[in-house]
């Protein structure tokens, strides 16, 4: 059992507080960069995502990493998630998991 | 007890006293948490089987992440899983043929859906697993983990109202306070997550608040089903359904036939 290194649920909106910190989160590909993609989050924010990518992409994808920024993150782990996803769940998810219910996550 | 065992169905054993329903409804059931939520667990009780989630016993768990660390044997797989809120150590036996074949699906990295015992060993805990399956849908891993908040809230909130002075446990173990919570974790099992839960333990609170009128505990003949059925609206199946519970729990009985019942005692 290991609980010291978990990975912040977060939309684009709660990344900033997590700057330096392993969050992960899913963004709708918007298009693959150099060294990445640039993403819109479940929250209509823009992401940018540096590290190794999956290929191909689908239209939704999961990354695991350490925020560097506001809107950026470092990937660890980038996850092919479809091109179906519901991102208003998910956006919810991260206020919940942020909020009332953060002891159950971190 | 009026209600013979075939009346029911749905697989579950009805003990025929409080105490053991209460415990039977405690481990049936498929609990979704989050690993963070596994690895605070205590013990529950006496019996070092059981676990507890914040006041909830907990026995089965069902638990979304990402596979890791896969190492084959001969008579078992096991591997690590992580959830991002943290990692847990997995075993499957490879008893029958068909858990060979669902372990031939699972590879390194991808999203799997975890059933399984919650069980320590030398104080770590670690999931035997009955079943792993890979996630297809990615909007599985939002529901669990909004199940696991879900779940979380249901047993929380039976807490609070049963902690405010219903004076209905007449057995030390309080029946009722982990029988409601059980009978959540029961029915939260399922994808299909019937949000009548409030409903059902309403009515078993509507049914027992009317036997317990003292107009009605002073009726020597008890009240008629039927009765209950009107005078509460409520449809004849689910008024069976609470009279059956609260007989199990002890606080009501049948009088002259099975179709009338009578609050225990003037409290």
């Amino acid at each position: 059992m290991d609980t010291s290194n978990p990975a912040v649920l977060v939309n684009g909106d709660l990344l900033r507080s997590y700057v330096g910190r392993r969050v992960r989160t899913v963004v709708q590909v918007v298009r693959p960069d150099a060294g990445g993609l640039t993403g819109r989050s479940t929250d209509e924010k823009q992401i940018v995502v540096k590290g190794q990518m999956p290929a191909p992409l689908t239209t939704f994808v999961e990354v695991i990493g350490v925020a560097d920024s506001a809107q950026s993150i470092h990937a660890e782990i980038v996850t092919n998630f479809g091109d179906t996803f519901d991102t208003s769940n998910f956006n919810q998810l991260c206020q919940l998991a942020n909020g009332d219910f953060r002891h159950l996550f971190i | 007890m009026m209600f013979s065992e075939s009346q029911f169905d749905g697989g579950s054993q009805i003990a025929s006293s409080p105490a053991t329903a209460a415990a039977n409804r405690d481990t049936f059931g498929l609990v979704p948490l989050t690993i963070k939520q596994i690895s605070e667990a205590s013990h529950s009780g006496d019996d070092k089987s059981n676990f507890n989630v914040s006041g909830a016993d907990v026995v089965n768990v069902s638990v979304v992440g990402m596979v890791f660390n896969i190492v084959e044997r001969n008579t078992d797989v096991t591997f690590s899983l992580d959830d991002g809120t943290g990692k847990l150590d997995c075993k499957r036996w490879l008893n029958e043929p068909f858990d060979r074949l669902q372990m031939e699906e699972i590879r390194e990295g991808i999203y799997v859906h975890v059933d399984g015992h919650l069980k320590s060993f030398k104080g770590e805990k670690h999931v035997a697993v009955f079943s792993v399956r890979p996630v297809t849908n990615f909007d599985e891993i939002t529901f669990h983990f909004i199940a696991c908040i879900h779940h979380h809230a249901r047993t929380s909130k039976v807490q609070k109202i049963q902690g405010d002075g219903e004076n209905i446990n007449s057995t030390p173990k309080t029946p009722i306070q982990n029988g409601t919570s059980g009978f959540v974790s029961t029915l939260s099992s399922q994808h299909s997550v019937p949000f009548n839960l409030d409903g059902v333990k309403g009515v078993d609170q509507l049914v027992l608040s009317y036997l317990q009128n003292p107009a009605n505990l002073a009726n020597e003949k008890g009240i008629n089903t039927d009765e209950l059925s009107q005078k509460l609206k409520l449809p004849s199946n689910k008024i069976m359904e609470s009279i059956r519970t609260l007989e199990e729990e002890g606080v009501i009985y049948s009088t002259i036939d099975e179709f009338h019942y009578k609050a225990v005692g003037s409290s």
